[in-house]
């Protein structure tokens, strides 16, 4: 992917192979030269960019009407896909398959910017554009990282349910209370949780909208509650380990396009 | 609702008498008021609101824009038209007067929502902007077409990272596979797609103009398609 600086075209980093020079080494070099000319390319993110569209409009009238997809949230995105038949989700696998030469093609075109344009005066203006690449990258990285190691599990729990989290270690849910309305309606909810290793008390927790519960790196959030016939709650349990490089990543995304938005505006002035 | 049907009047003979425009959006925006006082929230679940919203913010956008085109009565009778048509659909669909659920409750929700709209309307502003590329083939038009799609981006992505946290906060994960997501992620690309291809000559000018008015199409289906016809965590 390429940013506001590098929309020259194409650049050879590799110089021109000596035409009296034979062999696999020339071939080699060729090759090389092709590929680096491939990933330095801004028509690479524009028709990488267009078939990625593709995939996504076609995953988006497909997904709808199979129920396979249903269940895409409970284990992790790989270990789903591993499970599911390629007449499925051929979509899903275009998309990742594109994604990751996006990637590369952003990091190529970045480095060569930084390279090419370091001596310019609006340095800043070089960097924002990388800024956002960064963020983006980021942010394929943060979904990389849940989609190898995402964990989900529910449970329905009243007062005094307890559940195991690992050997020894345990979730006593000490009370649910909830407030409904004068027509009925759920205004506010709490859970009030204990977690326990043998037998010591190691953290209480109020669970709220919004407040989930944190323990040893995972999320304990009420996914559904109901006040009647006695009160329960669906309890899940979540780790997401992309959700830290999905924030930073957005933070610069978000840090890059205002310094461009910010000086292009001083620039037309 | 007088004061909405007041608007809807406004931004109509603001086809004649473009200082209308500015009436009819202070006009919505007393009534977006009005509702957030009665219902005592941010008024802005449910196509009523959040529809009557977005062409409170693409007359509110279209406003600095205006100084800066050279055909400013064609320019503003075009938002005029949106704006109208937009406040005509939010008239006749039904208001979502129960209260939230608790876990809409929130400074990231109303973050999310505000700035997906606010984004949505600068896309339809560029949109606009496209259409008068065409008719015209002002340059001008074209800049200010970039400008309204860089800042529609950047708002966009925001209120994408604001959505994020809320749902890490309120579901333990910050994507759900659902085919809002995967629009979202459609319009996202796309107007990628249109910030990169602008650097290359060949998308310049009437492509550009195209690619504006194609995006916007996809706003709408995004927002109100997805919403009314497929069943996700955004659903009416």
């Amino acid at each position: 992917m390429t940013g506001e600086d590098t929309g020259e075209g194409d650049r050879l980093y590799l110089p021109p192979s000596p035409s009296s020079a034979r062999g696999e080494g020339i071939n080699s070099m060729k090759i090389l030269r092709y590929i680096l000319n491939f990933f330095l390319s801004l028509n690479t993110t524009l028709w990488f960019l267009g078939l990625l569209l593709i995939l996504f409009f076609a995953g988006a009238f497909i997904m709808p009407g199979n129920r396979a997809f249903q269940q895409l949230h409970s284990i992790p995105l790989f270990d789903w896909i591993r499970k599911q038949p390629v007449k499925d989700i051929w979509w899903l696998l275009g998309i990742i398959g594109v994604l990751a030469v996006i990637a590369v093609n952003t990091i190529f075109c970045s480095v060569d910017s930084i390279i090419r344009k370091r001596k310019v005066t609006h340095w800043l203006l070089l960097i924002a554009p990388q800024i956002i690449h960064t963020g983006f990258i980021f942010m394929l990285l943060a979904h990389l990282l849940s989609a190898f190691g995402a964990y989900q599990k529910t449970a329905e729990v009243r007062a005094g349910t307890v559940l195991k989290i690992s050997e020894g270690t345990f979730l006593i849910v000490d009370d649910i209370d909830i407030n409904v309305d004068y027509y009925g309606y759920i205004t506010a909810w709490t859970v009030d949780v204990t977690y326990t290793k043998d037998n010591q008390v190691l953290q209480t927790n109020s669970i709220m909208p919004n407040k989930p519960s944190v323990f040893q790196g995972f999320n304990i959030n009420v996914k559904n509650i109901r006040p009647d016939p006695d009160k329960a709650a669906l309890l899940q349990m979540n780790r997401e380990p992309g959700a830290f490089w999905a924030l930073t990543g957005g933070i610069l995304f978000i840090i890059g396009i205002v310094i461009l938005i910010v000086l292009k505006r001083k620039i037309d002035k | 609702m007088t004061l909405l049907a007041l608007s809807f009047g406004s931004y109509l003979f603001a086809l004649w008498k473009r200082p209308l425009l500015v009436l009819g959006l202070i006009l919505q925006a007393a009534y977006i008021v009005s509702r957030g006082a009665e219902l005592g929230r941010l008024p802005l679940v449910g196509p009523h609101d959040t529809i009557a919203f977005l062409a409170a913010s693409i007359a509110a956008f279209s406003i600095p824009f205006g100084f800066a085109v050279k055909n400013r009565n064609s320019f503003l009778s075009s938002v005029a038209v949106v704006t109208a048509a937009f406040t005509a659909f939010s008239m006749l669909s039904k208001a979502h007067n129960s209260p939230l659920p608790p876990i809409l409750k929130t400074f990231w929700f109303e973050c999310h929502v505000v700035l997906a709209f606010m984004s949505y309307a600068l896309f339809g502003v560029a949109a606009v902007l496209g259409s008068m590329y065409l008719k015209e083939r002002d340059p001008v038009h074209e800049g200010l077409q970039y400008r309204a799609v860089l800042i529609g981006y950047c708002l966009f992505t925001l209120s994408m990272i604001f959505g994020g946290i809320w749902a890490y906060l309120a579901w333990g994960t910050y994507w759900v596979w659902t085919p809002k997501e995967l629009w979202t992620s459609i319009l996202w690309v796309y107007y990628s797609f249109q910030l990169h291809a602008r650097l290359r000559p060949w998308w310049s000018g009437k492509p550009m103009a195209y690619l504006s008015i194609v995006g916007f199409a996809i706003v709408l289906f995004t927002y109100l398609g997805v919403s009314l016809l497929m069943k996700s965590s955004h659903s009416f």
